[in-house]
Order: C-alpha cells, then structure tokens, then sequence
C-alpha cells in the first residue's frame, strides 16, 4: 500500500492541471497583466526612491496577490463541478488528497511562470545600482511563501463553491482578512474594543509581520512555520470538505 | 457480485431512497427503471462511491463501498448522467488523462485507447476537441472512458439520453456486445430500450423499489391476468357466447375486426387460454384467423406497478 500521500496520482492530475491554464489565451493574459501591473507599479515609485533594492515591488504583493491569486485558483474545483468531472475525478481510484495536491502544485506552477517573469527586476536593479542580493532572494522566497498560502486559501474556496465567480470573491475576501489583521492599526483597533484580541489575531494570523521580516532578508523559523502551516491548514480543510461531502 | 442492502439516503428533508435491496450477479445486465427523480442515479453515485449511503450497506465483490472506496472504484467503470468531459482537451488526452488516472501506462494503455477509440467509433473524431463534437460523439467519449480500464463492472446513467434514434440503436449494440463478459448496471427511464438488451430489470419509484425481476414475470404480477387476441370466420354472437363459457376466459371484449369478429380475451396466466380456444374452435369448425398471446409492454407493467405502489402509499 501507498503512503499518505500518492504521488503518481498527484502527478497525473497536475500535467491536466498545468495544461489546462495553457489550453485557452486567459493563461497568457493572465501572465501579462500580472507582469504589467506590478512592473509598472513598481516603476513609478522606483526612479523617485533612487534606492537600487526591490522594496517597493515585493511590497506591493502581499496586496496585489490578494486580487491575483483567487482568479488562479478560483477553476480547480469549481470548474470540475460546473463541467460534471468532479464526479469522475471523485471515481477515479485516486485519493481525495492526491488529486487535490495535484490541482494546488498545478496553480502554484503556474503562480511561479508568472513571478519568474518578473526576474527582469532584478536584473535592472543590479546593472542600475548595487542592491543586496540576499534581500533579494529571500523576497522572492517571500514572494512564493505568500503565494503558496493565497493558493492554499483559494483553493479551499474553490472547493466550496459551484461557480467560480462565487469561489474568486470569497478568496479574495478571505485573502484581505489575513491580510487585513497583519496591518498594525487594524490591529490595535481591534484591541480597543476587547483587548489582547488584535494583536494575538495579529501576532498568529496577520500576514504583514512575517512577510516583511522576508523582505529585510531574514528568514526566521517562525515565519516559515506560519507560511507553511497555514497553508497546509488550508489544503487539508478542502480535502477533509470535499470527502466530507459525500455524507 | 453487486449487493445492494437497505439503502437510504436524504438530501435535506428530501427522502431520496428509502430501503431499497437488490443483486445482481457476475455477468448479468439489468435494467434499472424509473420515472426521473426516482432515485436511480443516487443508487448508482453509492454504488460508484461518489456518495455514502444515510444507512444501508452496499458491496461490490464482497468490498464494502464504504470501507475500501479505492479498490470498489478500480473494478467499476462509470459514465454518469453528466457526462464528465473536459471540454478543452481533445479526445485522445482525455482518455489518456482517464487511463493514465487508472494506472495504465506503456503499452497497455495504447493498447487499451486503440480498442476504446474503435469500439466506440472515435477514431475520426480522435483529435477533435471534445467541445466541439455533437452530443452522440461527447456521450460516446464518456462511455469509452467508462471502458478503458477493461472493468468487470461497467455503471451506465442513462447512456441514450439524448441522442437521436440511431446514436441509440449504436449504443444498445455496445452494451450487447459487452453482454457476457461484463456485469452491467444501466438506468433509463424510456423502456423500450431495456428489452432489447436485457430482461432483468428493477423499478425504483419516489425512492422504493417497486419490481424486481424479468419483464414477463412482471408483467404476470402487474396485471394479474394473461391476454389472447381471438380472431375467427364466425358468426359474432355465438363466438361471443361459446368463448365466454370457457372457464379460462374471466374477461372478454369485442373488438373492431374487417372480416369475422376478433375478441380479446383474459384469464388467470395459470390456465392454457390459448389451448382451449383452440380446441373450442376445432370443436365448433370455426375457422381461425387470428390465436395468439399479447404479452404486455413494459410500458403498461410499469403504468401499473407505479400507480399501485402510490396506491398503497395513499392507504398508508
């Protein structure tokens, strides 16, 4: 008998998976807007700052994922159901969690096709400056912590809804909300009306802290541990939701 | 090989099975019928392991769907009433997709696509996006997913839905060449197709089983009474009379005849009705145009197995 997980299964579902954001333009238009928007939104700000680092582009993620990511992951399940599949794909001799996992590498494949084009920054960067190249590496570790989570979130969403337009909303809301408890002042506010609740929801959900930490170039245990757990939180609520729906 | 015992399932406050038992054995192919909304398709996502069951237990092979979901699902192959097709892949990576899902690879799974494609008439078709092909080639795409595997078991949700009276002749010719080699489960709810391929069936209605068995014995519990159509060169009225003495014949009724008289007749299917019109007729030298037995459609077995079992839930 296989293990926990099987990853033949897992691996026959991502190369679907995986192609399938390629099979229709939106892939391709996806990537682009991805490159433009945060390109040019890290270029305004770029020429003003005259610092050669990539402060400016890796703060931006953590907002604009927000947006980008639920429109990822929005189609893992709810296109399956919308299609009828998801009763094959739930007929197949494969685990609940196996072919789940090969949906989330699939999206978080295609997640790392688009930051890679982004590799053009840095290169800018250092022909225009000399910036710290360690800042720079681990911001883009934070860059797909950040992601794998957002993924993680929307592609537990996904499996709750039957249409896609409700699974990207709901991601998109559930993103802002970890994002939204990290931010200090939402924080405290929260603790002005019962205190001690802001900053514990800030300190064990609130995504701002540990990320920013990534893009200072220190790569702390804990904030690893919150990206990855988090995460993998995620991905066993979808799974134990869409075993749980058989009942 | 299949044994389904005391199903119920709820959706909501919804009732959608209640109790329902059957088997089925290795090799044989039933009918599964019922008006839409009966319940057929809930029996069939239990059986396939896409739904668990409120109570009731079914195996498959002695493998309870519920305890070992994976290898009940290795031994099944399965075309829901949807047909789960992704419209993006052309026909040749989806089956592919499907196989390589149910561990094939090498050469056994071109081997297994080659006799898909060709039973299932695919091959012009093979490249063509799935969402482009008619509504014949999409539910044929789906049942050669069904078959890739080479399945003891094959579950078929309404496999004709749909299609035009020849796509179905096509299909009916499929599951009869399969006849033998496979146990096969297929639902619909128009009964015409079932006697063509099969004569077990079983009639579920608002979630309980009404029938279970072949056609003729149905039809013999439905309609309590066996019927003979007698048509002869006599004289209307003395028939009339001599049949009505007979004490086989409970029913008799005239009908239009162009030469003669025709009569319809019926009596308890424990006595040889046609036997003694036949001798009454010798005895009388009447001359017969007409002396045979009309089994009862499907259709009507059915009618009245579905109004008597409301019948008996208005009494209760």
């Amino acid at each position: 008998m296989s293990g926990i997980l099987d990853l033949r299964s897992s691996l026959v579902v991502f190369r679907r998976e995986f192609a399938a954001y390629f099979n229709s333009p939106i892939a391709y238009i996806f990537i682009i807007a991805f490159l433009v928007l945060n390109a040019g939104l890290f270029m305004t700000g770029f020429f003003l700052n005259g610092a050669a680092d990539l402060r400016g582009f890796f703060g931006n993620l953590p907002f604009f994922l927000i947006f980008f990511i639920p429109a990822v992951s929005m189609r893992l399940w709810a296109e399956d159901k919308r299609l009828g599949t998801f009763e094959l794909l739930m007929t197949l001799p494969m685990r609940t969690a196996d072919v789940m996992l090969g949906k989330y590498l699939a999206a978080l494949a295609f997640y790392l096709v688009a930051l890679a084009g982004t590799l053009t920054l840095p290169v800018m960067v250092a022909a225009l400056g000399n910036p710290d190249g360690g800042a720079i590496l681990s911001g883009y570790l934070g860059a797909v912590l950040l992601g794998a989570l957002y993924l993680g979130i929307g592609t537990f969403t996904s499996g709750l809804m039957r249409d896609q337009i409700s699974a990207v909303i709901l991601g998109i809301m559930a993103c802002f909300l970890l994002f939204v408890l990290g931010i200090p002042a939402v924080a405290a506010t929260i603790d002005g009306w019962i205190p001690g609740l802001g900053s514990l929801l800030q300190n064990y959900l609130g995504l701002s802290g540990h990320y920013e930490m990534m893009l200072r170039g220190v790569v702390g245990a804990a904030d690893l541990a919150y990206f990855l757990g988090l995460t993998t939180v995620f991905l066993v609520l979808n799974a134990l939701w869409l075993e749980g729906r058989k009942y | 090989m299949i044994e389904v015992r005391g199903l119920s399932k709820s959706f909501g406050t919804m009732k959608a099975l209640d109790d329902v038992s059957f088997r089925i054995n290795r090799g044989e192919i039933l009918g599964f019928l019922g008006p839409n909304g009966a319940g057929k398709s809930t029996t069939m996502k239990i059986i396939t392991t896409f739904l668990a069951p409120d109570g009731g237990a079914v195996t498959v092979d002695g493998i309870n769907v519920l305890e070992r979901p994976l290898e009940v699902r290795r031994r099944i192959g399965y075309l829901p009433e949807n047909v789960p097709l992704y419209l993006d892949m052309n026909i040749h990576e989806y089956l592919n997709f499907v196989g390589q899902a149910r561990g094939l690879a090498g050469a056994r799974l071109r081997e297994r696509l080659d006799w898909c494609v060709e039973a299932c008439g695919l091959r012009h078709e093979y490249r063509k996006n799935i969402g482009e092909l008619s509504k014949g080639f999409k539910q044929r795409t789906g049942l050669a997913q069904a078959l890739i595997h080479d399945p003891d078991i094959l579950i078929l949700d309404e496999p004709t839905s749909g299609l035009d009276p020849l796509q179905i002749l096509g299909i009916r010719d499929l599951i009869k060449s399969l006849a033998g080699h496979k146990t096969i489960i297929f639902s619909t709810h128009i009964l015409q197709e079932v006697s063509p391929v099969t004569d077990r069936v079983v009639i579920i209605n608002e979630g309980r089983l009404i029938a279970d068995g072949t056609v003729a014995d149905l039809s013999r519990g439905a309609m309590g009474t066996n019927r003979v159509f007698v048509g002869a060169r006599a004289e209307a009225g003395a028939v009339d009379s001599a049949l009505r003495a007979l004490p086989a014949v409970t029913e008799l009724k005239p009908l239009r005849a162009a030469e003669g008289c025709r009569f319809e007749a019926r009596g308890p299917f424990s006595d040889d009705l046609v036997g003694a019109v036949e001798r009454l007729a010798r005895e009388r030298g009447w001359q017969l145009t007409e002396l045979h037995e009309a089994p009862y459609s499907l259709e009507d077995t059915f009618i009245a197995l579905t109004r008597r079992a409301r019948g008996l839930k208005e009494v209760a």
